[in-house]
């Protein structure tokens, strides 16, 4: 066992390289979290997600803002990819799939990539569609994967017009699946008007929902914490 | 055989020998020299006046004829009409600026331009000999002959609705008429009596929120009358996007969206029209310009696939359609010629930005930004051009912020903040009580801000300053422009933080479309920046190199050309060449879609700093600061 002072520290560093977007704090010391034989979960869990909550609180506050918050997302993958393989195949609680994609005839996907590194962190098995995805895509994926969540973006009026077609498809063969929209045309009325069962206007405030959705699902996923 | 005499015509020192009896009108054309001589010799229009400068004693008598023109054009001393004049012995011959042909006009509104003017739509006055039992070939068949012989014309064709006329205008003007061709291929008006020299064209500018019609004399490209207006469109959605989205939700959506716009543009040749003094009738081209919604709603064509992924327009090159077929109310046969597009999102106002402009005649490194909701960016020079569009919100216009407003009267249009006391100077437009900020005083409210160390460089706000400027409310945080007691308004003109994050992501996407065309042309730094648009005009230099609304360059390498867009417009109307060439720039500018650039998003972060996430990109930062503090 590593002991516990040593623990802290990883962790620690771990949690600040995250939040102060530090690639290369991050990389060293998940390395040293596998080279002293720590947990990779716990790694993982109590430091690269401990440190994405802090930078979800400072995003709140209006500390952080889109830059710092994609940047961060890229040092957390940086731990990531190193910690990620090691993890033991009977630690992974997968607290669900969700099918999230950017639909048909739009190509941004900043606001998408950034809800799903927040599920992703939550312990969710992200099945990335893209961008521009075929609306038929996601009845299909989210029928395939039994997907609980069906996750759509959309950062055109345009394009977003493709969102209730794929919502009534989906609703008619997989009426279990929840759906959820966002991007910066999106309204709350459009959300109730088409039955999405919840929504973001913009890839901040998708943040945001994510967050308040990572925060209540890692609970879960924690169960004991 | 007759006996052969030289001529020479100054300035250029061309000469030939010719029979005698050629006239100097038919050595000139021989020679290469080109004489004006708009009536083709019926001694109607008196243009094509010369100066003898040796051998007057060699010339055909002057008839009366030739000296009522003369006179009428206040012509001096050794005066001759070309056309009419033939030489029987040696001449020399000084053709003078105003009867040469070839006319370049400069343009000087922000641009500095030489354009020869070579318009689409020519005009040619005939006198027909009547027809008579033994001479009854038709009218149309009449003009043709007509035309080969005094100009040299081969066959063109007919409009329908001109045919129609033709016959009584040929007979109620007593076979003396002005022919209109366009493009040397088709009649597109015949008006009674000698109007050769009262030729005149449309230019439009159709922008997404303003919409400006040039009235200009074809033959000396002068702008005769302008007039603007509101996009009438704006009812249906201020941005093109949600007006697309309107055509497409709607079935008569986009029938409703183009006839606004149709209706506004008869209204603007109106008014241009009574202000010059003619008839509506008599302006016989049209040249439209526009983003690529803007163009295919006013073509009545479906925006749809330009709005969703490939964003496909319906075509690239350049387009002429009968201006009735549109419902505008030009003469009945004529064009509108409307400019070529780019790409999806780079339209044919941004052609007309290029020609306007020529960054692809330029050695060095030209950045052409037009600022707008849809922000077009080109980079290059001689060698290559790469474009690409960035979706910079209406922030910088004023929409999206608390106290933005458009620019008129009272908006604040410019600020300084003291960076010891933090106190603010502003001025507002037409020095009346402050109601809001418009464009150039929400740059630079950011640029001082950022500067005074009330925003830092990441955009948060620095609330532990002693100033009652710098407050919060209601857990955001802001900074006093105006107290409540100087404004117009009654209460506190204000910038939030929400505010500076709506200028990050729409200054961000400029910044990174610069870069990432910088990254893909492989160039450390730009040489010059060259801003387009109204707004442009009004933007501080400086701080738009504050805040890294550009790239780093020398701020004296910074030009503002205005509306450059409809100065494209124009200029297409006075010149074939330049419709060609807008046809060939725009396939060979390579259009980079950002959205999908691997390094959109890191650039889009990192752009999204002031100036810059990375300071190496921005070397003379400090340098910039000081000379903001030392204005």
């Amino acid at each position: 066992m590593v002991d516990e002072e040593k623990r802290k520290d990883i962790l620690e560093r771990l949690k600040k390289g995250v939040v102060e977007f530090d690639e290369d704090m991050v990389r060293e010391a998940a390395q040293e979290a596998l080279d002293v034989g720590m947990d990779a979960l716990d790694a993982i869990m109590n430091g690269l997600v401990a440190g994405m909550e802090e930078v979800g609180e400072l995003f709140d506050k209006g500390e952080y803002f889109v830059p710092e918050v994609l940047m961060c997302a890229d040092a957390l993958y940086a731990g990531l990819d190193i910690l990620k393989p090691h993890v033991k195949k009977e630690d992974i609680k997968v607290s669900g799939q969700v099918v999230i994609g950017v639909v048909e005839g739009d190509v941004h996907d900043i606001g998408k990539n950034l809800v799903k590194m927040m599920f992703e962190v939550a312990g969710f098995e992200v099945i990335d569609l893209g961008k521009d995805v075929p609306l038929e895509k996601f009845v299909e994926e989210s029928l395939n994967t039994k997907a609980d969540i069906v996750a759509l973006s959309a950062m055109m009026t345009t394009t977003m017009l493709g969102m209730p077609k794929v919502i009534e498809m989906i609703r008619e063969k997989n009426p279990n699946a929840k759906i959820l929209i966002g991007g910066a045309p999106v309204s709350k009325e459009s959300a109730e008007k088409w039955g999405a069962d919840g929504w973001a206007p913009d890839a901040t405030n998708a943040v945001k929902e994510a967050i308040n959705m990572v925060k209540g699902l890692k609970k879960e996923v924690m169960g004991e914490e | 055989m007759a006996s052969k005499h030289k001529i020479i015509f100054q300035p250029e020192g061309k000469r030939g020998e010719f029979v005698e009896g050629t006239t100097i009108l038919d050595a000139a054309r021989d020679v290469g020299v080109d004489i004006e001589a708009i009536c083709g010799g019926k001694l109607t229009c008196g243009k094509c006046q010369v100066i003898i400068e040796q051998g007057m004693e060699n010339l055909s008598p002057v008839t009366d004829d030739e000296k009522r023109l003369l006179d009428r054009r206040k012509a001096g001393k050794n005066y001759r009409l070309a056309c009419v004049t033939k030489f029987y012995g040696d001449v020399v011959v000084y053709v003078p600026e105003e009867s040469r042909g070839g006319e370049q006009i400069i343009l000087k509104e922000g641009v500095e331009l030489s354009v020869a003017i070579n318009p689409a739509v020519k005009k040619y006055y005939l006198e027909l000999p009547k027809p008579h039992l033994k001479d009854d070939l038709g009218d149309f068949e009449r003009v043709l002959a007509a035309l080969r012989e005094d100009y040299g014309i081969g066959d063109v064709e007919i409009d329908y609705e001109v045919l129609r006329k033709m016959p009584d205008v040929l007979r109620d003007s007593d076979w003396k008429v002005t022919v209109s061709i366009w493009n040397d291929k088709e009649i597109i008006d015949i008006q009674p009596g000698y109007k050769a020299e009262e030729s005149y064209g449309l230019a439009v500018d159709i922008g997404t929120t303003t919409v400006v019609g040039y009235l200009t004399d074809l033959r000396t490209g002068k702008v005769m009358a302008v007039d603007s207006m509101m996009n009438p469109q704006v009812t249906y959605g201020e941005d093109v996007m949600s007006r697309i989205t309107y055509a497409m939700q709607y079935e008569d959506g986009l029938e409703k969206l183009n006839q606004k716009i149709v209706d506004g543009l008869n209204k603007i040749l109106e008014n241009v029209c009574r202000e010059a003094g003619i008839s509506t009738e008599e302006v016989c081209e049209m040249t439209v310009v526009g983003n690529t919604g803007m163009h295919h709603i006013f073509l009545k064509i479906n925006p749809q696939h330009i709005a969703i992924a490939p964003y496909v327009p319906a075509l690239h090159c350049s387009h002429d359609v009968k201006a009735r077929d549109l419902g505008l109310n030009i003469t009945k046969g004529g064009y509108v010629h409307v400019l070529p597009i780019e790409a999806g999102w780079v339209g044919a106002d941004n052609v007309a930005v290029l020609i306007a402009t020529e960054p692809y005649n330029q050695e060095e490194m030209c950045l052409v930004i037009d600022i707008g909701t849809n922000g077009e960016i080109v980079l290059g020079n001689r060698e290559k051009l790469v474009s690409c569009s960035a979706a910079a919100g209406p922030a910088l216009e004023g929409a999206h912020i608390k106290h933005g407003m458009r620019a008129a009267t009272g908006a604040i249009e410019k600020i300084r903040i003291d960076p010891e006391t933090l106190e603010p100077e502003y001025k507002t437009i037409g020095n009346a009580p402050p109601r809001g900020i418009c464009g150039s005083g929400i740059i630079d409210a950011a640029a001082e801000l950022y500067r005074a160390g009330i925003v830092k460089k990441n955009g948060r706000f620095n609330l532990d300053l002693d100033s009652p400027r710098v407050r919060e409310v209601d857990g955001t945080p802001e900074y006093v422009i105006a107290w409540a007691d100087e404004t117009s308004i009654g209460h506190d003109i204000v910038m939030t933080q929400k505010d500076i994050r709506e200028i990050q992501l729409a200054k961000g996407a400029m910044c990174a479309g610069a870069h990432i065309l910088m990254k893909e042309l492989d160039v450390e730094h730009v040489d010059r920046v060259i801003v387009a648009g109204a707004f442009g005009n009004y933007i501080d230099k400086i701080s738009a190199l504050i805040i890294g609304l550009v790239p780093d360059v020398p701020v004296e390498r910074i030009e503002s050309v205005g509306n450059a867009a409809g100065v494209g417009a124009r200029i297409a109307l006075i010149s074939r060449e330049k419709r060609e060439e807008a046809n060939r720039i725009a396939r060979n500018v390579e259009h980079i879609k950002l959205a999908v650039h691997p390094s959109f998003e890191k650039e889009f972060s990192m752009a999204m700093y002031f100036p810059h996430m990375d300071r190496k990109r921005y070397p003379s930062h400090e340098e910039v600061l000081k000379m903001r503090g030392a204005e």
